[in-house]
Formats: C-alpha cells, sequence, structure tokens
C-alpha cells in the first residue's frame, strides 16, 4: 500500500505517518518543512522498517508541485491513499491579521489541496481501491467569528469531499472527511487548551485514536468521522441552532478564552 | 576539578544540585531550554559562590538534533578545558505530558525526553566519561514500580495515558543504568537512578492540560523542597568506593522493580539503540 501525506512533518501529519507506518504501509511524505520530513523519515524508517520517501514541497506553488509530480512520474510511484493534512490558520479577528496572510489560508486549505487531490488520484494505482482522507475541522459545521476564514475553508473541504465522493463511488474510491474537535498538535495548542480550562481537556481528541480511527474508517468506506461524543452532540446542534445564534455564543466564548491570554 | 553535566539544570531538581555541587567545587556545565532560565541560573550560582564555575547550554533535548548539537559543544568544551574528562553526567530533564504527542522523528516526547535523550547524550560523552572513570546518574521515580515496558507500544499509541507514560519513561532510566553497568562497569563507569521522593517542582505544571495540572497542584505541595534530593545526586558523584547498588533515596539503596532484568535491559538497550541509530559497542571507532 502506498500512501501520500501532506503537511506531514506537522503534529497530525506525523501521527498519520505513525499510524500508516505501524500498519506496514509504503509512505510519500510532503511537507513545507524540508527539516522536519528529514527527521521524521528517520524515525519511521528506525521503528517501523518500512520504505518512506520525501519530498519538501509548497502545495501553494504550482511549480514546486509540478517538480514533486516529476519525481514521482520517474519512479513511477503510484498511489492506494491520499491523506490531505496541509493546511493553516491564524486566529483571530479578520480585521487584525495582514490581507495576504489570510489569503493564504485559502491557498493552502482549499486551492492547494485541490491540485494535490486532482494529481493524486490521476496517480492512483491501477486496477486498486484508492482512498482519500481530507481534514476538515469541527469548525467546518459553524461559522466561527475570530476563525472565519479558517472556519469557511473548512466547510469547503466537507462539501466538496461530500460530492467527490458521490462522483467517484462507481470506480472504487473512498473519500472520508475528518473533522476533529481541538487535537494537541503543536506545543502551541496546549496553551489554547489551558486557557479553555476543564473544556479544553472535554473537547481535546486523543491524537493517536483519532488518526487509527481515521484510517479505518476510511478504509472501510465511511464518509465522515467527528471524533469525541462531545464533538458529535456540538456537530448536530450546529445544524439545528440557527446559524446567526451559534455565531454569537461562539464570538463571546472565543473572545473570552483569547481574553484569558494564553490562547495561540 | 571535577566536571559535571546535568540536563534540565534551569529549575526544579536540576538546579538545586547544579547549586549543591558548584558549592562542592565541582565545574557545573548545565543544560536547559530556556535562554532567560538558564541565565537566572547561572547568576543565582554565581551569586552565592563569584568563583563558582558553571556554563549553561541552550538545548531542547527531546529532539535527537539538539542532543547531537549540544554534545557536540560540550565535547568541545572538555576537549579544551577539562583534558577531556567528565566526572558525571545527570540525565534530570524530564516531562509529563497529558495527550500523545511527538518529536520530530515521530517519537512519543516522554519516552524521547525521559529516556532516549539521556541514552543519546550518554553516548555522545561516553569517551569522556571513560577518560574520567565516571558516573551516570537518573532521575527516577518510585512510579516506575508497578508496570512493565510495552514492548510492542513503547511510545503508548493505542491508549496514551500520561501516567503510563511517565512510569515506563521512569523504569527505562533503570534499565538503561542497568544496561551501562552491564556494558561498561569494567571500563570504569557507574549508573545509578535517584529517586528524588515526592518533590515541589513544576513537572506537572509545564505543558500539560487542566486535570493534569489541577492534580499536580495539589500534588507537589506536599513534596519536599528540591534541595533534598539534591543531596543524594552528591551523594552519588562524591563517595569514593563506589556503591554496587542501582537505586537510591535519601543517599540510601533502595529496592526497585522487579523487571529490572539483564533480559529487559538488553532488550532496550537494542531498541533505544536503533531509536538513535547509534551503537554503543562501536564507541570512538568513527
Amino acid at each position: 500500500m502506498n500512501v501520500m501525506i501532506t503537511g506531514a512533518a506537522g503534529g497530525l501529519g506525523r501521527a498519520m505517518a505513525n499510524e500508516c507506518a505501524s500498519r506496514g504501509y509504503n509512505l510519500f511524505l510532503t511537507d513545507i518543512n524540508e527539516d522536519g520530513l528529514t527527521c521524521l523519515k528517520q524515525g519511521l524508517e528506525r521503528q517501523f522498517g518500512v520504505t518512506v520517501t520525501t519530498m519538501a514541497c509548497d502545495l501553494t506553488n504550482t511549480e514546486s508541485v509540478d517538480k514533486m509530480l516529476d519525481v514521482i512520474d520517474k519512479h513511477g510511484i503510484r498511489f492506494d491513499m491520499l491523506l490531505n493534512v496541509a493546511g493553516m490558520d491564524y486566529e483571530g479577528e479578520f480585521m487584525g491579521h495582514e490581507r495576504e496572510k489570510l489569503v493564504k489560508i485559502v491557498l493552502l486549505n482549499n486551492a492547494a489541496t485541490l491540485r494535490i487531490t486532482h494529481a493524486i488520484i490521476k496517480r492512483r494505482r491501477p486496477g486498486k481501491k484508492f482512498t482519500i482522507v481530507f481534514v476538515s475541522s469541527l469548525a467546518s459545521m459553524f461559522p466561527m467569528p475570530l476563525k472565519a476564514t479558517y472556519a469557511a475553508s473548512k466547510r469547503f473541504l466537507l462539501d466538496f469531499a461530500t460530492s467527490l465522493r458521490q462522483e467517484l463511488k462507481r470506480q472504487d474510491v473512498n473519500v472520508l472527511t475528518l473533522c476533529p474537535g481541538g487535537m494537541v498538535t503543536t506545543p502551541g495548542a496546549i496553551n489554547g487548551i489551558k486557557a479553555q480550562g476543564f473544556w479544553g481537556d472535554a473537547t481535546t481528541n486523543p491524537l493517536e485514536g483519532v488518526v487509527r480511527n481515521t484510517i479505518d474508517r476510511a478504509l472501510s468506506g465511511k464518509r465522515l468521522y467527528v471524533p469525541g461524543m462531545l464533538n458529535r452532540i456540538l456537530s448536530f446542534l450546529g445544524k439545528i441552532i440557527p446559524s446567526t445564534w451559534v455565531a454569537k455564543v461562539i464570538y463571546w466564548r472565543w473572545k473570552e478564552v483569547s481574553h484569558n491570554g494564553s490562547a495561540s | 576539578m571535577k566536571t559535571v553535566v546535568i540536563t534540565g539544570a534551569s529549575s526544579g531538581i536540576g538546579l538545586e544540585t547544579a547549586r549543591l555541587l558548584a558549592r562542592l567545587g565541582y565545574n557545573v556545565l548545565g543544560i536547559g531550554r530556556s535562554e532567560a532560565n538558564c541565565n537566572k541560573a547561572k547568576e543565582l550560582i554565581l551569586s552565592e559562590n563569584t568563583n563558582a564555575k558553571v556554563e549553561y547550554f541552550l538545548a531542547d533535548l527531546m529532539q535527537q538534533r539538539e542532543v547531537n548539537r549540544v554534545s557536540e559543544k560540550i565535547n568541545a568544551y572538555l576537549n579544551e578545558r577539562c583534558n577531556g574528562e567528565l566526572h558525571a553526567l545527570i540525565n534530570n530533564a524530564g516531562c509529563v505530558r497529558s495527550w500523545y504527542m511527538t518529536t520530530y522523528e515521530g517519537y512519543e516526547q516522554q519516552f524521547a525526553l525521559n529516556h532516549l535523550a539521556g541514552f543519546l547524550l550518554t553516548y555522545k560523552l561516553l569517551p569522556a566519561l571513560k577518560k574520567a572513570q565516571g558516573r551516570v546518574i537518573m532521575t527516577g521515580s518510585d512510579s516506575h514500580k508497578g508496570i512493565k515496558v510495552h514492548w510492542n507500544d513503547v511510545m503508548l499509541r493505542h491508549r496514551y495515558n500520561p501516567l503510563t507514560a511517565y512510569k515506563q519513561s521512569k523504569l527505562c532510566n533503570l534499565l538503561f543504568a542497568k544496561g551501562l553497568n552491564d556494558r561498561f562497569a569494567l571500563d570504569g563507569i557507574r549508573a545509578y537512578v535517584v529517586d528524588p521522593g515526592l518533590v515541589n517542582t513544576d513537572i506537572g505544571n509545564k505543558d500539560t492540560g487542566f486535570l493534569v495540572n489541577l492534580i499536580w497542584k495539589i500534588r507537589k505541595k506536599h513534596g519536599v523542597s528540591p534541595d533534598v534530593p539534591a543531596k543524594t545526586y552528591a551523594y552519588l558523584c562524591e563517595v569514593k568506593d563506589v556503591p554496587d547498588g542501582l537505586y537510591f533515596y535519601l543517599c540510601k539503596e533502595k529496592n526497585y522493580s522487579k523487571e529490572v532484568t539483564k533480559e529487559n535491559a538488553d532488550r532496550l538497550f537494542e531498541l533505544s539503540e536503533r531509536l538513535c541509530d547509534i551503537q554503543y559497542g562501536k564507541v570512538g571507532m568513527t
């Protein structure tokens, strides 16, 4: 099984890579952080003895992606699974950020994800089942003031994935969307959780369980995975409560959390 | 003058041990993560004795590349000013993580810092330790008892639990010390593990979540001051007739887990060598 993981050097990407490597899958890892990829490759090979290929790539840059695809084609690498993990966010008020930084969120989370998804489906292993995972977010379930761009970009992925799934169903492709709540993927994430006190712990999903279930569910043909009972309840509430109310509640809640000082 | 390297030396047990050993006339080389804390620690030690020999090095030892980088610096320092001799290495740096988090290599962080970092650093400093017939001292904990190493999942990717990860990493400290003694006692190197007891430090409040934070805030109030365990480290550095024991509490030998067997020690040694991509048998041959 050959698996491509984008954003592999980040916290969630590393956990995904660990999970796949522990299952004996061969990995093609990409990230903008070349050093991170090198370290991870070493760690995975030492731990699991699988074949790990890495290539640093800026997915928002067409040339950079083309270069990577050339390498893939030159070696005739074909894939059975694509894990779209790469994504980013700048939290805080929309007008509090530089213009181009905000645009970059959409360029990576959406445009680049489409680019790589299109390219890798074209390079699926012929005659075999193919699996795609999109990492969306619990934030995709509601309008989220103070995370406005991010939440909308994740909503894009959720809807896109559902449609793509329908289109590719007959071609033996499954598409799963992962919508996790908070996960401790970076040292900074801990501060955000701490600032929320008890609720921070309660809505935090264990990374190692989420990645295992994600791969299991994607392989068994599921469409959506919202980890954690509390998060499933929240996503249900998001569907029945008017979105203007939700926006209001979320605004006040996040305002308070970021006011507590340590939320990053 | 004897030289000692102490990791996690900018706060808690490491800082108190650094202070005590500096007072006893050791040349103290501390390693810490935060520049501000390291500067403060150095000032504190110098304020107690302006002639104290103390130097701090910055490194985030959880990351293997940082261990490699800082050990090169320390080796250069030892070769330049200490005749290439290191009398004691105190692998004290440790952490608690509320959640499964990984290093750049994808290793679970408690295992990576509490065990692997010391394993790799000891390897890097082994020639200097051999030259001085030095001692390697790990900060252990009585919580190493009542647990086995999860050999099929040492990174605890299945059902990660902060306490299990901590306990296992502390059991690894004992297994590593045993493995070192089995291999290098004939070279004059001795390894020990100190049980500091319950100590009032911030270990459970650094980068942890609400629950671990709360529990540790309550629990640490019952802990002793870190200058109490510091005496045990000093004793193990100073004592002339090398004691045979492995595990020490308040300067006395103490019983440890039955899991500390040669078989387990060898198994951990082999696994750790693989995870660090090193071979202890080939020290000095490169």
